[in-house]
């Protein structure tokens, strides 16, 4: 049992005393106006991006080249946010982008987790060998140079579009989450109230994932929120170095990297700069609402 | 809480004004002569027409001032990734690599018009027709770098090199084979080639199996370059690749010689008191590596004379910069779209033209081919650096490019009429054309994936075709990536029914290799007798005489564009940004300031 | 504990055995071949056709495999098709680029990081505190390549402070001292640019640890026996927050390792990063499977040497 004591700097830093409900949560959110402003600016700026991309734009009229508009300035001629060299609106390309961008991220998400949440707790539940199998394999994916190997996958997959990215990265991002639940799962496993459970024979099923969970749930929020942040910035790296998104599919990667052409990072900024700050932005937010949560899921730290 | 939001307010603006500080100076000359094409286009757009502005970019400049004695001219190699350091013209494979070697180059003929071979270089050439025998003859009393004399076992052993057992490059080829005697001397049954003879110390005879036109652009398997046998003879050929007399300090017969090097980033080379044409006026030159996204800048400050070639996508940032004079010349290659039109049967090793291929209706290829708005293209994308296509043989070629061709020009109404009168007709009312059984017709293009604005073009093109009722797709959903392209069509992929592609034509325009019957790169795979008839015109013996040999490449383009298998598309200029230190230059092929003419007038760059 | 250390050594040959076999396939199923690049009108195709049943393309890949791992063993990783020389020859060069940056980039790292790290948890609340943290949230939040590029522009091509291409000025003599200072001055910009990006945990994780640390039993017990508020600062808490931090090293190894292929793209660094991208391109099969290996190796290494330093620095964590 070599890992099963294992610990590395990161579970030895997000070391949580016992599992805390919702209440918690929304009492630290609470206390922490910024997290909360924070909170809620994510929810707004979302909502509003997929609300302008699904309804209001078109993205037939914003992918259409105008050329008479090439390198149009922002404002001028009704473009907000200006034209790209191909006369496309850059509003539209930044909302579409955002869209894309955050869509892949969630996906990803939900994808690496629901795998790795469920693994984790089957893992940490019944132990020995499950455990023991999976744990050979997880130990053997975590120490991929993963970016390398997407890289690799990228170039072999035939039809390369969203779908296809969304699998791709998830395939390579459930394993820490994997680990992290199977440790406490393990040590919450051996609690009284599962031995309890068991003894009145409740399925194993119930047991996981109705006794269980829930009392992870405050560890996996925090845990789910800082993989969207890392899954955004994997699409937007992904397609920086070109192994992305096509240009036809705008994602807030795609955008930034127009800039790697100097004459359009230094004379044409509303290219790429109004991305990279919703980046900047979301970021932010979603650091500040991490922070919170890591907090509420950690009785020493908490402000209230 | 509401401090850190400014705190991080003013970061993002701190970023914004230091950018726009940096940008301020270059803005400021940039303005008015940004603010020019902004209003041509708007002019053209109230006139509802366009008028193409051409830069008209000369190939030769020169500048004021004493020539300084020496100097070092800094001059960069344009390329994303470092350069591989085959310094060897037998060995080597990537083109950067014989950028460099350029300076020190060793080659033996110089070529004049149309890339033939004159007599005003190292050695000359004398062909025998009638025998198929060739004289190579070394005229100067010619030295290498070392000082040693080039002789003619320094002609012969090239050939050696290559023809080896253990050569592993790609000059081995059919061509190549054409010298008699390689196979043997190839399959070790030989200890010579049988078909080289040395004559005396300065010349050779080579004997072929058949002689073309080609062997005047040093084709048919001569070898244009010498190579440094008393450096390299004790050098099993196996081992030649890694030597450091391939690598590190090659011995050669150009204007310069290798110095220093760092590997794969920059070439210090000196002047080489031996060259055969005079000692060179710069005391050295410094080739470095610069990536693509960083030359403008690089020549705006004055880091470097001059570029190996500029990104035609960037030129709004030389162009208007007063430290340089941007010089162009027409690029041996163009763009063209092809249709697939059959398979490569691997077994028999030709090409087989499949009747009932969907592209098979050359009513429906014209149609496309008039479709494109390419004037609009290559003036608003390319800056008028690449300008519409209208044969398959670049304009260098002066005696065999035809001026009054027309090629397809952008006629979206005939394409329309040529659509309805072959049958492809909206059926059903939703804008997009259906087959002629009145089937859902829809195109699948492949194109190569490149700069951002490739992408664009290709949705432009797309725009157009749908204009006149053409639903085309990308293969695969998007922009495919070079390897992956090139290995689709090479093997007719069904996704395929169109392809954006170029070619370099090199500097013989022979297109045999591309569209003759065997030939794997003939993609369209398109052949048919009266093609065969007319490409083996091109190279047959009566085209030794150029008038001849233009003849037959008009009667072969006026059947290509008849025939419409392939669709020009672009004839390129390169361009290369000259620092105005330097005191002339000319980069016209053919009369290209040889290296050891260059001179400099100041001490530095101009900034 | 050296057990333990020589039992993951151990472990490391299968994950590194299955890796190869991974990569390897993984390599082989990309569209193209290192070939594929040399198509011109004036290349054979015949002849390209030569090169690739020579260098064994057409063989089966459990054959292929067999001759690459064998030879693999006796630590000859093959040829590359590009670079047309020894793979070990071309890494090893490319590695001790990427190696000198790593290595300033992570002294830089700590060099800043630390004091911060410390400055914000013992003014923990203040002014002071609030920008530091500012600061890591923002280093966490921008993306990378952008904060890169934008280094570039400014400090490279438009102040012109720093060069932007290459790793070393020609003219020099290896060996002099103006050549290793070139080699620095090199360097400095993307390993400044790296590390100002590559604080965030160690500042985050070293504020946290402090202000735990004031109310920690020990400190009490100190400051009740009337040592001065600086000495407990320098003499317990520094120290126990500190010790930990070495065990960073190897994640922040493991972390620039994976950055260098944005890093060395966007400085055009010629590093392992930029190695590894244009082999993808140019399909250079040998170079990206000894590659990707390399990294494996490498991320193993970092983590068991965290583990390793994090056992010695704090007992309380066993690693058996």
């Amino acid at each position: 049992m070599a890992n099963k004591n294992k610990k590395t700097v990161e579970n030895f830093k997000s070391e949580s005393s016992p599992p805390t409900g919702i209440q918690v949560v929304l009492r630290e959110f609470k206390k922490d106006k910024l997290a909360m402003f924070s909170f809620l600016g994510i929810i707004a700026l979302m909502v509003a991006v997929f609300v302008i991309a699904s309804w209001i734009i078109d993205k037939e009229a914003v992918m259409k080249i105008n050329l008479i508009e090439r390198f149009t300035e922002p404002g001028v001629s009704g473009y907000i946010l200006g034209a790209d060299e191909a006369g496309r609106d850059m509003f539209g390309q930044l909302i579409i982008g955002a869209k894309n961008s955050l869509l892949i991220a969630i996906a990803i998400t939900i994808l690496a987790n629901v795998v790795g949440i469920t693994l984790g707790i089957i893992m940490g539940y019944y132990g020995g060998f499950i455990d023991n199998f999976f744990m050979r394999i997880i130990d053997f994916f975590i120490t991929l140079p993963t970016l390398m190997i997407i890289i690799v996958v990228v170039t072999i997959v035939p039809k390369y579009g969203i779908t296809e990215l969304i699998f791709i990265i998830a395939a390579f991002q459930w394993m820490s989450t994997a680990r992290l639940v199977r440790s406490k799962a393990l040590s919450e496993a051996r609690r009284d109230y599962i031995s309890a459970s068991k003894t009145m024979g409740t399925s194993d099923f119930a047991i996981m994932f109705k006794g269980l969970l829930p009392n992870l749930s405050s560890l996996l929020i925090v845990e789910v929120t800082l993989n969207f942040a890392g899954n955004v910035g994997i699409e937007t790296g992904l397609s920086f170095l070109g192994f992305g998104l096509p240009p036809s599919t705008p994602s807030l990667g795609t955008l930034i990297s127009y800039a790697m052409n100097p004459i359009i990072l230094s004379s044409k900024w509303w290219i790429w700069l109004p991305a990279s700050i919703l980046i900047l932005v979301l970021m932010l937010g979603i650091n500040y609402v991490g922070q919170a949560l890591r907090r509420s899921a950690d009785a020493k730290q908490r402000l209230g | 809480m509401k401090k850190k939001y400014w705190l991080l307010l003013s970061t993002v603006f701190a970023i914004m004004l230091v950018l726009a500080a940096c940008t301020e100076k270059e803005t400021g000359s940039e303005k008015p002569t940004d603010k020019e094409p902004e209003k041509t286009e708007e002019g053209a757009k109230d006139e509802g027409g366009t008028t193409a502005e051409q830069p008209t970019l000369a190939s030769e400049v020169t500048n004021e001032g004493d020539a300084l004695a020496g100097g070092t001219l800094k001059y960069a190699l344009v390329t994303s990734s470092p350069f591989k350091g085959v310094f060897n013209w037998e060995l080597y494979q990537d083109k950067y690599d014989s950028e460099i070697m350029k300076f020190t180059t060793n080659v033996l003929f110089d070529t004049g018009e149309d890339f033939l071979v004159t007599d005003k270089g190292i050695a000359k050439l004398d062909v025998d027709v009638d025998n198929n025998k060739a004289t190579v003859t070394i005229q100067h009393d010619v030295k290498w770098s070392d000082g040693t004399p080039l002789t003619a076992d320094d002609l012969i052993y090239p050939y050696e090199i290559i023809g080896h057992p253990d050569y592993t490059g790609i000059r081995y080829d059919d061509d190549f084979q054409n010298i008699v005697g390689v196979v043997e001397y190839n399959a070790g049954k030989a200890d010579t080639i049988s078909g080289i003879k040395k004559i005396d110390d300065k010349s050779i005879e080579i004997t072929f199996k058949k002689v073309s036109p080609a062997i005047y652009s040093i084709g048919d398997g001569l070898w244009g370059y010498a190579a440094p046998k008393h450096q390299l003879k004790d050098i099993p050929v196996a081992d030649l690749i890694t030597s450091d007399a391939v690598r590190k300090s090659p011995v050669t017969l150009g204007a310069f010689k290798f110095d220093k090097l760092v590997d794969g980033e920059s070439v210090q080379f000196v002047a080489n008191e031996h060259h055969w044409r005079g000692k060179p006026k710069l005391d050295k030159v410094v080739v470095q590596v610069v990536p693509p996204a960083s030359i403008g800048e690089g020549l705006r400050t004055g880091q470097y004379d001059m570029a190996s070639s500029y990104p035609t996508n960037q030129y709004d940032g030389v162009k208007d910069l007063t430290n340089l004079t941007v010089l162009a010349r027409p690029e041996l290659a163009y763009s063209y779209v092809g249709f697939k039109l059959g398979k490569y049967d691997t077994n028999q090793k030709i090409n087989i033209t499949d009747e009932k291929a969907k592209m098979n209706d050359v009513k429906l290829r014209e149609a496309i081919a008039y479709a494109m708005d390419i004037e609009q293209v290559t003036e608003k994308f390319y800056q008028g650096l690449r300008s519409r296509a209208t044969g398959l043989i670049p304009p260098v070629f002066a005696s065999f490019y035809d001026s009054t061709l027309e090629g397809y020009n952008y006629d979206p109404e005939k394409a329309k009429a040529i659509l309805d009168e072959a049958g492809y007709k909206d059926v059903d009312g939703d804008g997009i054309r259906e087959d002629k059984e009145g089937k859902k017709f829809s195109i699948n293009l492949a194109s190569m994936e490149g700069s951002d604005t490739d992408e664009a073009i290709i949705e432009y093109y797309r725009q157009n075709w749908k204009e006149v009722g053409l639903d085309v797709q990308l293969s695969t959903g998007r922009l495919i990536e070079f390897q992956s392209f090139y290995e689709k069509v090479e093997m007719d992929d069904k996704e395929i029914d169109m392809f954006m592609a170029a070619w370099g034509t090199g500097t013989n325009p022979s297109p045999a290799g591309l569209y003759g019957k065997g030939a794997t790169f003939n993609f369209s795979r398109f052949v048919t007798d009266e093609l065969t008839a007319l490409l083996n015109d091109i190279d047959s013996k009566e085209a030794m005489d150029p008038a001849y040999r233009g003849k037959a490449f008009r009667a072969w383009e006026d059947y290509m564009f008849a025939q419409a298998t392939t669709v020009p598309m672009y004839f390129r200029l390169e361009i290369i940004p000259v620092n105005k230190r330097v005191k002339h230059l000319n980069i016209d092929w053919m009369n290209e300031t040889k290296w050891h003419e260059v001179e400099l007038v100041a001490e530095n760059p101009v900034k | 504990m050296w057990k333990t250390v020589i039992r993951r050594i151990l472990i490391m040959i299968p994950q590194l055995f299955i890796l190869s076999l991974l990569i390897f396939i993984l390599a082989k199923q990309m569209p193209g071949d290192p070939f594929t690049g040399l198509i011109t009108p004036e290349t054979d195709p015949n002849r390209i056709e030569e090169l690739r049943i020579k260098a064994g393309f057409y063989d089966p890949w459990y054959v292929q495999y067999y001759n690459w791992i064998t030879n693999a063993a006796q630590g000859d990783f093959g040829q590359s098709y590009t670079h047309e020389k020894p793979v070990a020859s071309i890494i090893g060069d490319r590695a001790e680029k990427t190696f000198a940056l790593a290595l300033f980039s992570v002294i830089l790292v700590y060099l800043i990081a630390i004091p911060l790290g410390v400055i914000a948890g013992r003014y923990h609340d203040t002014f002071v505190d609030k920008t530091i943290v500012l600061y890591s949230f923002i280093s966490f939040a921008i993306p990378a390549f952008v904060l890169y590029l934008i280094f570039v522009f400014v400090f490279g091509y438009r102040l012109m402070w720093f060069p932007t291409s290459g790793t070393v000025d020609v003219s020099l003599d290896p060996g002099t001292w103006e050549y290793y200072w070139n080699k620095f001055y090199h360097l400095l910009l993307p390993g400044i640019s790296y590390a100002i990006l590559g604080t965030t945990g160690i500042i985050q994780y070293l504020r946290t640890e402090i202000i735990d640390a004031k109310t920690m039993d020990y400190v009490k017990t100190a400051r009740s026996k009337g040592i001065p508020m600086k000495k407990v600062y320098s003499r317990h808490i520094f120290r126990n927050s500190l010790l930990p931090i070495a065990a960073f090293l190897g994640f922040t190894i493991t972390g620039l390792l994976g950055g260098s292929i944005f890093i060395e793209s966007v400085f055009a660094y010629p590093g392992m990063g930029k190695l590894f991208i244009d082999s993808i391109l140019s399909r250079d099969y040998s170079v990206i499977t000894a590659l990707v290996m390399l990294y494996g190796f490498l991320a193993l290494l970092g983590s068991l040497l965290s583990d390793i330093i994090l056992s010695i620095v704090d007992p309380r964590i066993r690693i058996d």
